[in-house]
């Protein structure tokens, strides 16, 4: 197994390489900011590319960052070409957008590391995030390059977090999410954050026709989440990022990861493994008997 | 000035609960935030730093302003009543020192905002001093300081075995009759004169540039780079104690036969979001997210004190701690500084003249 | 259980089969209860389950979504759609809080009228067992006068 630093030195060189021969215009990856904090870093010099760094903090989904490159720039016709740094879950993402003609593969170089794992915390024996902790996936399913030794995890199927929720009444499931939406501001980081989240203008905010107004109070509280939740049914990849970005620590994985295992149980698919595969919620098959 | 035990503070706090609706620190979840308290053994006085700022209590994050009937013809217009007198419990100096800007902001000038200044008229401030700070805190560096009574009506100062009670204004003397005093006659003390914060090292300190040096630098590049990482939530916006942009709309909340019921609601916006400023007709003056992130800084550093004559940002450092993707507004001001500092190297070497004689004039 | 407790139940019924069908409960003087309020749509696949939601959101106990038996679309495959937005739709609502009892899907064709009596008395009976659902307009007091 590569240590990280040698992976940051792959990537570094890459980057490098990339940057200089002009083949992208900016490489998206991971750099320490001052604090000791790991946060995006966008390379657009060759000399930048020595800002990047890989270790287990380099928890952000950098995919969503791509829809800010998906046009084209300055008096380009073209959008322009760029590197990415993706982990397992992030390269779903990828697939995804490619699968939803958000993005063109071929201008898009990926940089795919082997992960294990995210923490929290500081020092060496902080604790793996919990989605990390019940992943199954280590290898990234697309790469123009890959940094890190291919592994193969054994299949790990851990829906206890779900399942905690699923032995409550639905009424005292809709006491929990009240609670839980009680502290929610509308400040749609979940949303911004997901690189499922793409529309120009989230339902949650269209004036005409009017879904839910202003108001942050229950009801358009749990119109937002279940709706966004919806949304991504048969789309998201349970990369969890919504929840790391709650300033007010929602559990929203619990909402995204129900509608997750109902996709699997119900159509046996599983999202972001192929650029080709349609979503199950956009395809049927005819004469199909479902229990409703 | 008095001191007083453990047990007579909650003892006088639990009096007061009975009296007034009273918010302080609780840990909801986990989560720090200022919430309305049943006992005084509520409070979460290890807390000194909520995630959301107590600002949701002057300016809630929605409100109804106004009601509108239209009855066959006949309109009829009602507010909401007023929430009444309520305490903040425990609120830190920074915070305090941020409902002053939003006075300036919000209150001092025509027309004023009633719906703020009703709940700021009817709010009384009990504070509490800082014994450290946290990493990410800067109101020192802002003019302010972590035991400062100044924008409260009582000061609260944990000692050994209890508190330090200081009535600041007339509505805190007249708060604290019924607290039992151990004993009195302290001299007020000075804010930041106390030995405590001289001895408090702030991990974060920064010279905040003026208003006037942020002009020069509005088209730097450093902008759009930050930019880059901006996800273009209202996290910042919404976690800070100045920040009071807001958004207004109608709903139609009932209609029947002749009646039509109709609720103004304003909540919080933020001038982030890619939304804030598009108008009617699709024009939008900061359609890229650069320039909505820039404008956040300006407005804090520039346009809020220009205008207003107040300060945009008290360094609670809440912004840090929240910003998914480390937007560091502590960062951004020592970037800023620089920027400054370089301007005034170039202008020195552009006017640096040797020592020779002549009109300026002429050797130009 | 409350005994005042008059369910709100709304129907989503598709123009070409279940509205019929509906109708022609009507026609045949067959009484169902009179809790449902009808909402006409060309199809059970344009029934955007989020429309579902926001009825419970602004006030329904119940909801009905009704359309074409699978194969029978007027539109060829629109209820193929509804039924895989529904399956997952309808377990998840239980998970947020929303009974799975207070929504049923279901397809009654235009000669059904006896068939949509029964299940609109099914689903009326069922939602009066469960009482009002307690998220609506929680926080809320929205009345119109009489």
């Amino acid at each position: 197994m590569m240590d990280m630093t040698e992976m940051t030195e792959q990537i570094r060189v890459k980057a490098r390489e990339l940057l200089s021969k002009d083949e992208v215009a900016c490489v998206i990856g991971y750099e320490t900011g001052p604090r000791g904090i790991v946060r995006p870093f966008f390379a657009y010099e060759p000399d930048e590319a020595d800002r990047l760094v890989w270790n287990d903090r380099c928890a952000h989904n950098l995919t969503t960052y791509l829809h800010d490159w998906k046009h084209p720039r300055g008096q380009s016709q073209m959008p322009p070409s760029v590197g990415i740094v993706v982990k397992a879950c992030d390269a779903r993402a990828l697939n995804l957008l490619i699968q939803e003609r958000q993005l063109t593969r071929e201008w898009i170089y990926v940089i795919a590391v082997v992960c294990q794992g995210m923490r929290d915390g500081d020092g060496e024996e902080a604790p793996l995030q919990a989605r990390c902790g019940r992943c199954a996936e280590r290898t990234p399913v697309v790469h123009d390059v890959l940094v890190g030794e291919p592994t193969v995890t054994p299949a790990r199927v851990d829906w206890s977090d779900v399942q905690a929720l699923e032995v409550m009444t639905a009424r005292e499931r809709l006491a929990f999410w009240a609670r839980q939406f009680d502290r929610c501001l509308r400040c749609y980081a979940c949303r911004q954050a997901c690189p499922g989240c793409y529309c120009y203008e989230c339902l949650a905010e269209q004036v005409d026709p009017l879904w839910v107004g202003i108001g942050i109070d229950f009801s358009e509280k749990f119109f937002f989440h279940v709706m966004r939740a919806y949304h991504l049914a048969g789309r998201c990849v349970d990369c969890n990022e919504c929840e790391r970005v709650c300033p007010v620590n929602i559990p929203l994985s619990l909402l995204n990861r129900r509608i997750v295992r109902e996709i699997t149980e119900l159509f046996d698919y599983t999202s972001g493994l192929s650029p080709d595969e349609p979503s199950p919620l956009t395809t049927f098959r005819p004469n199909e008997e479902l229990t409703l | 000035m008095v001191t007083t035990t453990r047990e007579s503070l909650w003892g006088w706090l639990d009096n007061l609960i009975a009296r007034y609706p009273v918010i302080a620190p609780r840990r909801v979840e986990g989560v720090p935030l200022f919430r309305r308290i049943a006992a005084a053994d509520e409070v979460a006085w290890d807390v000194l730093r909520t995630v959301v700022s107590p600002k949701a209590w002057l300016f809630p994050d929605s409100e109804v302003i106004l009601e509108i009937e239209k009855r066959a013809g006949d309109v009829t217009l009602s507010e909401p009543p007023s929430a009444g007198e309520q305490i903040l419990f425990a609120i830190r100096p920074c915070d305090a020192r941020a409902l002053r800007s939003l006075d300036a902001m919000l209150v001092d000038h025509s027309p004023p905002d009633v719906y703020f200044a009703r709940r700021r008229r009817q709010v009384a401030l009990v504070g509490l001093a800082c014994r450290q700070p946290l990493v990410d805190c800067f109101c020192t560096s802002t003019g302010g300081a972590p035991d400062d009574p100044g924008d409260m009506d009582v000061m609260l100062y944990e000692i050994d075995k209890g508190y330090l009670v200081q009535a600041v204004t007339e509505r805190g003397t007249s708060l604290l009759s019924g607290l039992t005093a151990a004993e009195t006659g302290h001299a007020p003390p000075a804010p930041g004169s106390r030995g405590e914060s001289r001895r408090m090292a702030f991990q974060t300190q920064v010279s905040v540039p003026e208003p006037a040096a942020w002009p020069a630098h509005f088209d730097d590049a450093y902008w759009a780079r930050l930019a880059d990482r901006c996800l273009g939530c209202r996290i910042c916006t919404y976690v800070c104690p100045t920040c009071r942009c807001f958004d207004v709309r109608d709903y139609v909340t009932g209609a029947g036969p002749g009646i039509v019921q109709i609720q103004r609601l304003r909540a919080w916006d933020a001038c982030l979001a890619e939304t804030y400023r598009r108008a009617a007709g699709g024009h939008d003056p900061r359609p890229l997210k650069a320039q909505r992130l820039r404008n956040r800084f300006y407005c804090k550093f520039l346009y809020v004190p220009e205008d207003f004559g107040a300060i945009g940002c008290v360094g609670c450092g809440r912004c840090i701690a929240a910003c998914p993707v480390n937007i560091d507004l502590s960062e951004v001001l020592a970037e800023v500084a620089q920027m400054v500092a370089r301007r005034q190297q170039e202008q020195m070497e552009v006017f640096a003249l040797p020592q020779t004689e002549g009109k300026v004039s002429e050797r130009m | 259980m409350d005994t005042d407790f008059e369910p709100r139940i709304v129907g989503f019924l598709c123009n070409w089969c279940s509205y019929a069908g509906a109708d022609m409960t009507g026609t045949s003087r067959i009484p169902y209860p009179p809790n449902i309020r009808i909402i006409r749509v060309p199809c059970s696949g344009r029934v955007n389950p989020l429309l579902v939601l926001k009825a419970f959101l602004e006030g329904a106990d119940g909801v009905l979504v009704a359309g074409c038996h699978p194969g029978d679309c007027h539109y060829a495959d629109g209820n193929f759609y509804a039924q895989r937005r529904y399956a997952l739709m309808h377990r998840f609502l239980d998970y947020v809080g929303i009974e799975a009892g207070r929504l049923r899907v279901d397809w009654v064709s235009a000669a059904e009228g006896a068939r949509f009596a029964e299940v609109v008395g099914e689903l009326t009976h069922v939602v009066r067992t469960l009482g009002p659902w307690s998220g609506n307009r929680m926080g809320q007091d929205v009345t119109l006068p009489s």
